[in-house]
């Protein structure tokens, strides 16, 4: 079964069409890479998935999503963020809170420990699957503004997998990185995959290389081509996915 | 320095002296009372006005009670009901709205008190009374209630009025501080699944600062009102735990007594001490206020 | 489920917050033009007119001359010193003064009337207009010196350049090009400060008296509509409480008719 189908998804802003017509089948346990030039609606798809886009009135949504065959419009909205977790693009920690609470206060809203010590636990395990436990294991009371801003990314990595989703939402989570730390969260990606279904939005055509595994191309709001990233890249079979791949576009 | 900056200096010299002054001027003034009472002015439940000089004696504890126990009835009610108004206008209010609650609030943070105080007296007094009467009927074994012949001119009303007044003018500074809050937040917490009470109860502690110099600055509000406080509070030197009791207040004192304090020797200074106590109170709350305030906006 | 419960209860927290304090307020409102429009139209344009028996010209003259010998006092040196903020921000009596004005738009106003009382009305001998004008110049100041500061350091620096550029003097490019580009903010400050003082009650009773009367001079008692209303409330006569609403009415048409258009424009910007 596919972890998310998207079928014929349109979206309008007002009376801007951002996404016209989106088909996609994204298996689950792999890193599925959207790619496309800046203002294509990338973020936009990636946000009907976990019900963002319902925050502004004035976007209207029709098609269909589903996660593992059900329909996330048919389903409780806070259970349908549960299973598909987001990072953003901008390291976004809530800076008034620690370390830890930051990873703990929405899974103990969500009811995903039980107890104090349950949860002290759940913080431990999300930010060592994060790869942060070894270096903020001694500060967890500290103000989460205090870290770097790989640090930062990676507790927010921590923070949407105290949740325990099955699909993970990435907005281009390392374009305001330094290389060295977009280099280990791309490192965490591939271990990630593993385990869950990572979405993940990127304008760099070189970063779908690395970490992908499926690739599709968004173009002014249509899905250009869909492949398996070897495939796109070496072969692409429309003459636009051709261009953007080798920088001509984008 | 140009000299433009010398043309324009006296002006600011002169524009904020006059807090100093206001300072040294109280000051001086209240010398006569502390030499003649020391902190007995403070400290002491007894305004004794008499012919003779010798016998005055003065103590404003009572008034300084009424103004810790009015204001924190206000800061109590209208704490609550400024952050509920500030989340409803921007998260609850169809959008239409908003602009129009912001300037009805606007209006009565501005409204002249006077207007608040003649509400106060010939609506809000009598209501209070009949409520105090029927508590006072039935639960007078509460100490809060527990005071006879309630007369609606109490402690209660005036909390009740500076609530009412201040309220307005701390839901805007909580308003502007939650609006403000970038969008990014507001989009995280809901993407971890939270409900609209826990995003709100998330993003509240992001401006918890501002909402507790909100706190301090309308508690600095109510603690200087004077007339609408003086029409309602009741006027009498007491000292008493109950909500339907009349007292004092620090600013209300003034307001009553000064009129005939020149006919005694030392009622003046004795207010004089009054208006210097308002003053620090007033001093130390705003810059507590003001200080948290801008230290918060520019971290 | 218990969350979605407090979710629940939450909303309707939300909703009697603003039940609870808009319903006062629309009161308020209401009972003032409830109380004080049938006195108005019972008596008729002599109620603003006339002095005794029923009229309050006298406290509307008052206020009328108290609140423009305070403009004149007050909105100059306010501007000056807003613009000496706003040109010299890092010099230490700015940073010492910006957190000062913030600290004196709530304080006590019948602390600003005594402190009056103590170096004018004493010295004199009696009430004054002149000694209320102050005292209300004393309340204005910081809202106009706010306003000023600020539309002064909005005014884009490109402009600023350009005049000095042009080789004007500093003083030059002040009043020549960035107060006219700030008029706009300095205008509203100003109204806004002529709107609060024309309804302040506290800094007036020991500067110019608790009076009816505004017959003659500026060194003479004064009154003015609050102060009056503050007086005839206090007072066991029905009649007079009709006169407190009908004044209140006024007081508060006069308030709106300077704060309602100050507030609308501030809406566009």
């Amino acid at each position: 079964m596919n972890a998310i189908e998207i079928e014929r998804l349109w979206v309008k802003y007002g009376n801007v069409e951002v996404l016209k017509g989106i088909d996609l089948e994204i298996p689950k346990n792999i890193c599925f890479a959207i790619m496309g030039p800046s203002g294509c609606g990338k973020s936009t798809l990636l946000k009907a998935m976990n019900r963002l886009l319902e925050l502004n009135p004035d976007t209207k949504i029709s098609g269909d999503i589903r996660l593992f065959g059900e329909s996330v419009f048919r389903m409780d909205v806070t259970k349908v963020r549960r299973e598909i977790g987001m990072v953003f693009q901008l390291p976004n920690p809530f800076p008034h809170m620690s370390i830890y609470d930051n990873v703990a206060f929405a899974a103990k809203c969500n009811k995903i420990a039980k107890n104090k010590k349950e949860l002290d636990e759940l913080v431990i395990w999300a930010l060592k699957k994060a790869a942060l436990y070894d270096g903020v294991k001694d500060r967890l009371k500290s103000k989460a503004s205090q870290l770097s801003g790989g640090e930062m990314q990676r507790l927010c990595i921590a923070r949407a997998l105290a949740l325990k989703p099955k699909v993970l939402l990435m907005d281009e989570p390392t374009a305001n990185l330094d290389p060295t730390a977009a280099g280990k969260i791309e490192e965490l990606i591939h271990e990630l995959k593993r385990e869950y279904t990572i979405i993940i939005v990127t304008h760099s055509p070189t970063q779908a290389a690395r970490v992908a595994d499926l690739v599709a191309f968004i173009y002014l709001g249509k899905v250009v081509e869909v492949g398996d990233v070897n495939e796109v890249f070496e072969r692409p079979k429309h003459e636009l996915t051709q261009k953007y791949v080798t920088g001509r576009i984008g | 320095m140009d000299r433009f900056k010398i043309f324009l200096l006296p002006s600011v010299y002169l524009a904020f002296g006059i807090l100093f002054l206001m300072l040294i001027t109280f000051a001086l003034n209240s010398l006569p009372i502390f030499e003649r009472e020391g902190i007995a002015i403070y400290t002491t439940n007894i305004w004794r006005a008499a012919e003779e000089p010798e016998n005055e004696f003065y103590g404003i504890l009572a008034a300084i009670y009424g103004t810790i126990y009015t204001s924190i009835i206000a800061i109590v009610i209208a704490l609550p009901v400024s952050i509920g108004l500030a989340i409803f206008v921007i998260d609850v209010a169809p959008k239409k709205f908003r602009e129009l609650l912001v300037i009805l609030t606007d209006i009565m943070a501005g409204l002249p008190t006077i207007i608040y105080g003649i509400w106060g007296v010939f609506i809000l007094a009598p209501i209070i009374s009949k409520i105090m009467i029927f508590l006072y009927e039935n639960f007078s074994f509460f100490p809060l209630f527990s005071y006879r012949n309630p007369t609606g001119f109490s402690f209660l009303t005036a909390g009740i009025l500076l609530a009412i007044m201040v309220t307005p003018f701390a839901t805007a500074l909580i308003r502007e501080a939650y609006a403000a809050i970038p969008q990014v937040y507001r989009e995280v917490a809901h993407s971890l699944a939270l409900t609209r009470y826990e995003v709100t109860k998330l993003l509240l502690g992001y401006i918890k600062p501002a909402i507790v110099a909100g706190t301090l600055l309308a508690f600095g509000r109510a603690v200087g009102e004077t007339v609408a406080v003086s029409l309602v509070v009741g006027n009498s030197f007491n000292i008493h735990p109950s909500f339907f009791a009349p007292g004092y207040t620090i600013s209300s004192l003034i307001a009553n007594q000064f009129g005939n304090a020149f006919a005694y020797s030392y009622m003046p200074y004795a207010l004089f001490a009054a208006g210097l106590a308002l003053f620090f109170i007033g001093l130390i709350v705003n810059v507590t206020g003001v200080v948290m305030l801008r230290r918060w906006k520019y971290a | 489920m218990l969350r979605e419960l407090k979710n629940k209860i939450f909303i309707l927290y939300l909703l009697a917050s603003a039940v609870l304090i808009l319903l006062p307020l629309a009161h308020i409102l209401y009972s003032v033009f409830a109380y004080g429009l049938p006195v108005l139209i019972d008596r008729g344009l002599e109620f603003l007119t006339s002095a005794r028996p029923g009229g309050i010209f006298p406290a509307l003259f008052g206020t009328f001359l108290m609140v423009s010998l305070s403009s004149l006092f007050g909105v100059p040196l306010a501007i000056l010193a807003g613009i000496f903020i706003a040109e010299y921000p890092r010099s230490v009596i700015s940073n010492l003064a910006r957190p000062l004005m913030l600290i004196m738009l709530e304080f006590p106003t019948i602390l600003v009337g005594l402190f009056v009382m103590i170096i004018l009305v004493i010295p004199m001998g009696t009430f004054s207009a002149l000694a209320g004008s102050i005292a209300l110049a004393i309340v204005m100041l910081p809202y106009v010196t706010t306003y000023t500061e600020q539309a002064m350091r909005s005014v884009p620096e490109n402009f600023k350049e350009g005049a000095y550029a042009l080789g004007l003097k500093r003083a030059r490019v002040v009043f020549s090009v960035t107060m006219k580009m700030a008029k706009r903010g300095i205008l509203t400050g100003m109204l806004i400060g002529i709107a609060k003082v024309a309804g302040e009650t506290a800094p007036l009773i020991f500067t110019a008296g608790v009076t009816w009367r505004a017959a003659g001079g500026i060194n003479e008692p004064t009154g003015a509509i609050p102060i009056w209303i503050y007086y005839l409330i206090q007072q066991p006569y029905a009649n007079y409480h009709e006169i407190a609403w009908g004044a209140a009415l006024i007081l508060m048409l006069i308030f709106l008719a300077i704060f309602l258009p100050v507030r609308l424009m501030m809406v566009r910007t």
